[in-house]
Order: C-alpha cells, then structure tokens, then sequence
C-alpha cells in the first residue's frame, strides 16, 4: 500500500478520530458559525422576547382574568407566559437546523464532509448538539429576563434546568422537521418559510398564551394533536408546580408530575418518530448509491 | 521532503520527478488508481461512465479531458467515494472503493467542482477544520496549517472571513483544505474553471508544488492548455469512454503527423491554389489541408520531411512563399482529431456519437 513509501506526502499520518472526537469537532464548528450569524443568535431570541414583552404588556391585564379562570386565582400572566416563550425559542431555534444543513448543502461543505473519513453519524450529532446547547443556553436567557419581568419559577433553580429539558425535548421533533424540509427542497428560502409559516399556527393554537378553557372548541379540538400544548404544558407544570394539563387526564402520579411525564413521553414519542424520518432522508442523501 | 516552503527545492524535485517519470511506473508502489471495467449508470438509465479501464501510477500528474457531460465528474466521485460503481473495480491508493471506503477517503484529498469552503469561517478556521476532520494530530495542526496558508498565500487573510474573498482566493484556499493531512492522491476536478488567468497560473503553480513533493494528482479539465501545461499523462474521456491515453506528445502524434504552415503573397487566388497542390502533393498521404488566413495548413505524417519539397512545388507553381512554419500538433488538434470538431469548451459534448462508438467498443 501506499502507506509503505515514507516520503512526507505518503504518510497518512490520521490519529483516527473516535466517534466522541468526530462529535466534537462537527459541535465546534456548528457553534463557532453559530457566533458568527447574528442571525442565528439575535433573530430567534429577538422574537419571543419581543413576544414576551409586548404580550405581558399589552394583554396582561386582560388575560390575568382568563389565566385565573382557567387555572385558579392568583397566577401573574408573566409566571403563566415564560414557559410558552421557552417553548417558543425552541421552536425558532430548531428552524436553524434545517437552514444550516440547506447552507451546507449549498456552500459545499456537506460534500465535503462527507469526502472526509469522519463518521457521519457522529457528523449529525455534533450538529445536533451544538443546536440542543444553543437552544438550552437561549432558553436559560429568557428565564432570566422573565424572572426580571416579575415571572417566578415555583420550583427554583431545579424546575428552570427542568423547563430546559422540557425545551429539549420539545425540541428534537421540530430539528427533525426542518432537516427533513432542508433535504427534501435542498433550498433555503422552502425551508424558513416552510419552517416558519408553522410557527404561528403551531403557537397560537395551542395552550401558548391563553388556558385552551376560554379558547374557542376548534382550537382545543387542534391543541390535543399540537405538540406545542405538549411541551408548553410540561414547562408550565414545572412553572408553577401544578398539574395543569388539559388535553390529557392522567391521575398516576402526584401534582404536577400528572403533567410532566405524559408530555414529556409524548413528545419523546414525537421526536423518536420526526428523528426517524430525518435519519432516513439523511443518510440516503449522503449515500453514495446512484439514485 | 522535510520543508514544503522551500520553491527552489521544489522545482528541482520537480524536475527530477519529471525526468523520473517513466522509472517510477515500475511496481516499487501500488498504483494510485487502479480501475477496471468501470460503469456507472444513473437512476434515470443515463449511462455516465461507461467501461472504463485506468491506471494512474504513484507520484503522476495526471489528466482527465474531455468536454462538458462526458463524465469526467461522475468517474472521479466515484474514485473519492461519492458514488458506487454500478459495475467494475475501483481500487484507490489499494483500497476498494465499495468494501473500504474509509481507508480511501483518510487516504485522498478531494476538490469538488464547485468551490467548497465554509464562507463563516475564516480562512485559518477553514483549513484547521479540514485538520481536525482529517485527523491531523494535534500537535501538528498549528505547523500544518500555517504552512498551508502560506502555500496557498493566504498569511495575510488568515483571520478574514472568506466570504468575502475573490474566487481565485476562495479555489486556492480550498485547494488547501483539501492537502491538511497530506495525502499521497489529490483529486481536483476543474480546478480553473471560471478563474481569470492571473488566478489560473497561481494554482497552476500551486499544484505543480503539490506534484513536486511526490503527490499523485489527478485532474480533470476542459482546457487543452492546462492539460499541456501540467500532465505528465493524460485521458481524453468522451461520452462515458475513454477515447485516447498518453503523454500530451503522444497524443499529439496521434493527430497524424505535424502541422506545417505556409504563408503566401498575392491573396485569396493564390491560397485556393496552393490548397489544390498540397492537396495533390504525392508526398503526402491523407494530409489536411485548410485554408488559413493568410496562407495554408498543412497536416501531415510527413510534413517534416517533405515540407521542402511543397515549398519547391508552390514555388515552380509561380507562388511567393513568404514565410512557413513545422510544429507539433498542440492537443487543440488532437481533440479536433478524435471528435471531429473543434473543442466548444462552454457547450455541451454534442454531434461526437460517431467518435465515441469507438472508444466505448469493448464495453459489451
């Protein structure tokens, strides 16, 4: 074989990357563009803190009366609305996935990715990672300024790292989702605004920013297969330690663990199925079967 | 060799490698590239390559010609792993493309087509990537890529991002991403395409460094020029086939014969005449005979040495040569030769069927 000449261009001298090594320099790359694009960074925090602010402002007088009605006296709109706008920054967020992978298409660069001898399995999850960290650390950024805002977190420094999991979580079936738009239209502007025409309808019609009691029939009717309630209900529950799910009734456990761990399986349940899909598509595109 | 920077050493190695260049085919090495009966057929039925048998010694400079949609690009994805052979034996640098295509892709450097950088990044950060995804060891990266930035001469714009950089940079720093872990084999397909001819002579120079320091490189172009200018070898692929295969000199031979120019006096009456008795000339056997501006062209097996004796025929003829040329056919000719037409280097590889059939014979 050619590795028996020693010239210096006949060496491969390769420290053969593990699968972790492979992981981390594709999260390192993913976050250092992630530094680099405003865009990424400022536009998908920008949003659900404009959100937050104005809808506390404009609606908070007002909608304290339904959130009352919905979920019993006593609960600041604020404290009600943060864990939807966390659930929000992992949705926006998620968006940039998709983007991301239509720019590497585009640019070259998942070719090149896949010339090189990285795993690509590993390839994806560093990806990946790097999205689930900024998502973790944006949602963090929020809590924060909600807590400014007067929100309060029932269950402390435990229940925020809890509503970051739940964004997590929630956040793997809508990655997959735009993936799967970013390999199916292989074009950037399809993806955002396949991504992003979504958002809205996703949000609203769910258990977002009013309790789905005072909400017209046909938006509980959709809330029940949107998983945004899913998600918004498991980060509200931990909010407010409260079992305050709606759409399903599960006395199992205790307060708001009745809440938490149906969401929690179900959009567990969402991502395993949407992350299949992804794979899927994924991998047959960096095949090298002749299609 | 220990210091890629030195030029001068290079050059000498380069010239060295050259005169060397028949010595180093005899099997002390494995061929870089080893392909047998290659075939590659997309979902559609469109058969883009279509048997082809290839060997590309170790340390060879060598080319891949032939015009747009003849498959250049797809036979060199499936060297570099990015397609599977519908049929035949691919081996790369030993390995198999099918069974092992990790050991070939640690063993390759790949510069697609279109200019693949991460524009975010800048240029320190981009070939540092390449280090890490190559698996350079960390001791060596800072060395490696200082030195490849210095290569490539991109010191200066080391900390810039390269989206903003020119193409010729953006090629060139590309080039440079794909050599992190040294490879004994380096793909470059089209590397010049769409770049001026300032930024053209620069990677030309580059690649023949790369060469020098005993890199197989294989290249594929559309451009006769840049084909002359660096391979030591060449392959003209046409419609999924390889039609010729040799040195630029001995295609060049194979035009049939050299080209032997004449320039006349007394205009247009005086060159259709001169045609008629070339044309007619004993001496010459299936020689071409093409009016030119301001003479004739003369192709010919004999041109050389019968050259004399059509001036002399001109002359009794009553016709003033004013001047007359003997050259070697340049590889223009050779693909005028195999294709029947004049290379269209922007438009597609039409109305050649008839040249093809007959390099795509022993496929069945």
């Amino acid at each position: 074989m050619s590795g028996e000449t020693q010239s210096a261009d006949h060496e491969i001298p390769r420290s053969s990357n593990t699968f972790a090594g492979d992981v981390w320099v594709n999260f390192k790359r993913w976050n250092l563009k992630a530094v680099r694009n405003p865009f990424v960074l400022v536009v998908s925090l920008a949003q659900p803190f404009i959100f937050l602010v104005l809808f506390t402002e404009v609606f908070g007088n007002v909608a304290g009366g339904a959130v009352s009605e919905g979920l019993g006296p006593g609960i600041d709109y604020t404290t009600f609305l943060v864990p939807a706008i966390a659930i929000q920054v992992a949705l926006a967020s998620a968006v940039t996935s998709g983007i991301g992978l239509v720019n590497d298409i585009e640019n070259g660069m998942f070719e090149k990715v896949l010339v090189s001898p990285m795993n690509r399995t590993a390839v994806f999850v560093g990806k990946t990672l790097a999205e689930v960290f900024r998502i973790a650390l944006q949602i963090a950024i929020i809590l924060g300024l909600g807590v400014l805002l007067g929100a309060e977190i029932t269950t402390g420094v435990v229940g925020a790292l809890g509503i970051i999991g739940v964004g997590i979580v929630f956040s793997f079936w809508f990655i997959a989702f735009s993936n799967t738009l970013a390999v199916l239209t292989r074009d950037q502007e399809s993806t955002i605004i396949g991504a992003n025409l979504l958002q809205f309808p996703l949000l609203f019609l769910s258990s977002a920013f009013l309790p789905l009691e005072v909400l017209p029939n046909w938006i509980q009717l959709f809330a029940r297969i949107n998983p945004v309630t899913y998600g918004v209900d498991a980060a509200r529950a931990i909010m407010l330690d409260e079992d305050v799910m709606t759409v399903l009734e599960v006395t199992a456990f205790d307060g708001a663990l009745d809440t938490i761990v149906p969401a929690v399986a179900v959009l567990a349940g969402l991502g395993v199925a949407f992350g299949g899909v992804a794979v899927y598509l994924l991998s047959r595109a960096s095949s090298s079967d002749v299609r | 060799m220990s210091n890629d920077r030195s030029v001068a050493d290079a050059e000498t190695q380069r010239e060295q490698s050259r005169q060397g260049a028949v010595d180093r085919t005899t099997p002390t090495t494995a061929p870089s590239i080893e392909i047998d009966g290659l075939e590659l057929t997309y979902g559609d039925g469109t058969a883009a390559v279509d048997g082809v048998d290839l060997t590309v010694a170790d340390g060879e400079f060598f080319g891949f010609l032939g015009p747009n949609g003849a498959g250049k690009t797809t036979a060199i994805k499936v060297l570099a792993t990015l397609l599977s052979p519908t049929a035949g034996e691919v081996r790369v640098n030993g390995f198999d493309v099918r069974a092992e295509p990790r050991k070939v892709r640690e063993s390759i450097g790949y510069m697609a087509q279109e200019t693949s950088i991460d524009p975010e990044l800048t240029a320190e950060e981009n070939i540092r990537f390449a280090c890490e995804a190559y698996g350079v060891p960390r001791s060596k990266r800072d060395d490696r890529t200082a030195e490849l930035l210095d290569l490539v001469d991109l010191t200066a714009v080391a900390d810039k991002r390269s989206e903003g950089f020119s193409s010729g940079m953006k090629k060139r720093l590309d080039a440079a991403t794909a050599l992190v872990h040294r490879p004994p084999l380096v793909f470059l397909d089209e590397p010049t395409t769409g770049l001026d001819p300032n930024a053209r002579n620069r990677l030309w120079e580059y690649f023949r460094r790369i060469n020098a320091r005993g890199t197989t490189v294989f290249l594929t172009t559309q451009y006769l020029e840049e084909a002359d200018q660096l391979c030591e070898r060449l392959a003209v692929i046409l419609d999924g086939g390889i039609v010729a295969d040799g040195s630029p000199d001995e295609l060049k031979r194979q035009v049939g014969g050299d080209v032997l120019d004449i320039e006349l006096q007394d205009g247009e009456d005086a060159r259709a005449r001169a045609v008629e008795i070339a044309g007619k000339f004993d001496a010459f056997e299936d020689a071409i005979v093409e009016g030119t501006e301001t003479g004739i062209s003369v192709t010919a097996k004999t041109a050389r040495e019968s050259g004399t004796d059509l001036l002399v025929a001109l002359r009794d003829a009553g016709l003033t040569v004013t001047g007359f040329n003997v050259r070697a056919p340049t590889l223009d000719d050779v693909f005028l030769a195999i294709t029947g037409e004049r290379v269209d280097i922007e438009s597609t590889a039409g109305g050649v069927e008839t040249e093809a059939a007959a390099g795509t014979e022993e496929t069945s």
